[in-house]
């Protein structure tokens, strides 16, 4: 064995400055599968407030596993008179900013007899989502219970989900939300965090609710603590929300009465989870 | 005072004669270009993306379309190595190596409209990290990712010839010249990745439900794997014909070249037909969104990129040009033939990005009838589009001034009538 030269013991110190250089680099970079599992961070004010990523703590789909819950939301049309206090409710609960609904009230055909027609447009958490599917990094993927989650510490805003989704229900953040909510504290408070700019996102069930009121052994549709904002806020009643597996839902009961229920565009197989209610009943030969 | 003295004869005997040569100024020209481009994309980097002019309805635009069709022209690279290292044309050769340094330069530039393009650049690895095999477009991820790898390797004895590396670190050179051994597995390797995230990239149109136009998903990949491979061989074999006219560096076998240029004609008449099927064959009854798309393709917006840009120049005329003897031994007109194909392939990758997006069918209040919808690129966009891509060019020449590129072995001018034959082309080495 020669002796080590001055030239290679400089080569063997840059490499090992350079590697270490790399280790240093690479333990700054967060990795998703160590994000805390704390609800809530030592600083934060409000303890109400649910990390974004808790959601993402939830278990993904295992399709071994029958889902314990079927959520459906119901609309029924012949109700909603589209005064967007649902909108209010879902902007002040999820904080999300001004230009961005995570549903929309749009107006369509009147009926026959001229009474105008609303439709309410929420994420339809379809069972065959084609989001789900494209999303290349799956940073929205189907919960445990089958609902669509997004999980914003993943997601790159390639925003090829934006393109993939057939009710245009997702929602890019092109810039910060920063500044005043118009909506707190009229409509109601934050419960999740905002979004950074950058990321994709979209109506979540207000999974938070749902989540928060089973742990408290709630009924999810009956308690309004359990139960989606704009369903809550809805005092028309022209929203129910609840667990299709249960056949005493209100959903359930629902859908059960008014056969003429029907979901946005499902020629195309995505199988959604929002039910609508047409505002002129067909005539029903159940009995 | 000497030291200005010194200052002011660099300039006088250094400086400004360079800038008397043409190819200086054009090359200061791009990097101002290219210096503007970095400022705009700065400005996207720290305001976000609301400077574009893209929507909700619209999220993907000009970048997407430069990405598209830039790695669509970088197909030359797989294609022409495929050629020349596994079905043993060794005359092509010299020519896989050009096509591998535009190749590794349209990546580049694939991956710098990306970076700019996706929301979070910051998580531009996520897609290696966290996998969802069913989307395709984590497959481009992965098969762009690995294939700019290859060709990195494929690249790196090129410049490992480079005279400053050469000289200075000789045993560096002697290892990235001793990476070409791996040229025919790497080749290999670039044909498998490449095929995949070719169609790939159609497909990602393609399985789109929401949006009827592009919803073909077996069209969509099989026209955009045709159309990059046929695209990609035009532009090195124009880039070839082109250079020696620019500089006396470049040394191009124009009986191979003359052979590539004839081979394109066909298959810019072969695309045709592939177009032909993919879209010509859609059903003439109404389908919402469909019809409406079909609409601004072949009679709206879009007609003239459709009609013009795509069809009259991108293959008809070409084929013409390169069929036909006495225009294709005319240089102008084959070096033009060859370009306009890799301008109807942009035209293509513009026309299909955009024709799904313009029609809103579901997606926003009052779209149960198909809307119609707008995009036009705000000036940051094209900024930094510009900017990239004069980076694209000032690299090529650079290649081809420094790095020699484009050097086929001997000259071997194209006689004026009967083409050589096959056994009297001189095989080149490197």
């Amino acid at each position: 064995m020669s002796p080590i030269d001055r030239r290679d013991f400089l080569k063997l110190g840059l490499a090992a400055t350079a590697t270490a250089a790399v280790g240093v680099g690479m333990s700054r970079i967060p990795l998703p599968m160590a994000a805390p599992a704390a609800a809530v961070r030592a600083g934060d004010t409000e303890p109400e407030v649910i990390r974004a990523d808790d959601a993402a703590e939830q278990p993904r789909a295992d399709h071994d596993q029958p889902s314990p819950h079927h959520w459906a939301m119901v609309i029924d049309q012949g109700k909603c008179v589209g005064c967007d206090l649902c909108l209010a409710a879902c902007h002040a609960y999820n904080d999300t900013p001004p230009n961005i609904s995570w549903s929309r009230v749009e107006e369509v055909e009147p009926t026959a007899d001229g009474r105008r027609v609303f439709r309410p447009t929420p994420c339809m958490h379809c069972e065959d989502a084609p989001c789900v599917e494209v999303c290349p990094v799956g940073a929205t993927y189907h919960r445990y219970d089958g609902l669509v989650m997004m999980d914003y510490d993943r997601c790159i805003g390639c925003r090829y989900c934006q393109l993939a989704c057939p009710y245009g229900v997702r929602h890019f953040n092109w810039e910060a939300f920063t500044g005043p909510n118009p909506d707190v504290p009229a409509a109601g408070h934050p419960e999740v965090p905002r979004r950074p700019r950058g990321v994709v996102e979209k109506c979540s069930f207000c999974v938070q609710r749902i989540d928060r009121g089973l742990a408290a052994g709630l009924t999810p549709g009956r308690d309004p603590d359990a139960t989606p904002a704009c369903v809550v806020a809805c005092v028309y009643g022209a929203r129910t929300f609840g667990d299709l597996n249960d056949p005493e839902s209100m959903v359930s009961i629902a859908l059960r009465q008014r056969p003429d229920a029907y979901r946005l565009r499902e020629e195309l197989g995505t199988g959604p989870r929002v039910y609508y209610l047409p505002a002129t009943p067909t005539e029903v030969s159940e009995s | 005072m000497t030291k200005i003295a010194t200052i002011k004869t660099f300039v006088r005997n250094t400086v400004l004669p360079a800038l008397r040569q043409p190819v200086i100024r054009f090359m200061l020209g791009l990097g101002v270009l290219m210096a503007i481009g970095v400022g705009a994309a700065l400005v996207v980097f720290a305001e976000g993306l609301h400077v574009t002019n893209l929507t909700d309805l619209v999220p993907w635009g000009l970048w997407i379309s430069i990405d598209l069709s830039s790695i669509a022209l970088a197909a030359g690279a797989f294609s022409i190595s495929a050629i020349a290292y596994l079905l043993h044309r060794k005359e092509l050769r010299p020519v896989a190596t050009t096509a591998v340094y535009v190749g590794f330069v349209c990546y580049s530039i694939a991956m710098m409209m990306l970076l700019l393009d996706i929301g979070r650049p910051d998580r531009f690895w996520h897609g290696f990290v966290f996998w969802n095999i069913h989307s395709p477009l984590w497959e481009v991820t992965m098969c762009v990712g690995l294939y700019f790898t290859v060709l990195l390797m494929e690249v790196a004895p090129i410049i490992g010839h480079w005279e400053p590396v050469e000289h200075r670190f000789p045993r560096l050179s002697h290892r990235l010249g001793s990476l070409h051994a791996l040229t025919p597995y790497l080749a290999l390797i670039g044909l498998c990745l490449s095929t995949l995230h070719q169609s790939s990239l159609g497909l990602t149109y393609g399985n789109l439900i929401a949006r009827p136009i592009w919803s073909r998903p077996i069209p969509m990949a099989v026209s955009f794997y045709l159309s990059a491979i046929v695209g990609g061989i035009a532009l090195v074999t124009c880039i070839s014909f082109l250079a020696p006219h620019l500089t006396p560096r470049a040394r191009v076998n124009k009986v191979t070249l003359d052979k590539l240029a004839y081979t394109v004609g066909w298959a810019a008449l072969f695309l045709l037909v592939v177009r032909w099927w993919d879209l010509m064959s859609m059903p003439v009854n109404y389908e919402p969104a469909k019809s409406e798309a079909l609409y601004i393709l072949t009679r709206g917006r879009l007609a003239f990129n459709f009609w013009g840009l795509e069809i009259l120049l991108g293959m008809v005329v070409p084929a013409i040009l390169l069929l036909v003897g006495s225009f294709r031994r005319n240089e102008r007109a084959r070096i033009l033939a060859l370009a306009l194909v890799a301008l109807g392939l942009v035209a293509y990758r513009w026309d299909t990005n955009l024709v799904g997006q313009l029609v809103v069918f579901g997606q926003a209040p009052g779209s149960d009838v198909p809307l119609f919808t707008n995009y036009t690129p705000s000036l940051i966009e094209i900024l930094t589009a510009t900017g990239v891509i004069a980076y694209g060019l000032l690299a090529v020449t650079f290649g081809v001034r420094y790095l020699n590129v484009i050097d086929h072995g001997e000259v071997v001018e194209a006689p004026a009538e009967a083409p050589v034959p096959a056994a009297m082309i001189p095989s080149s080495s490197r």
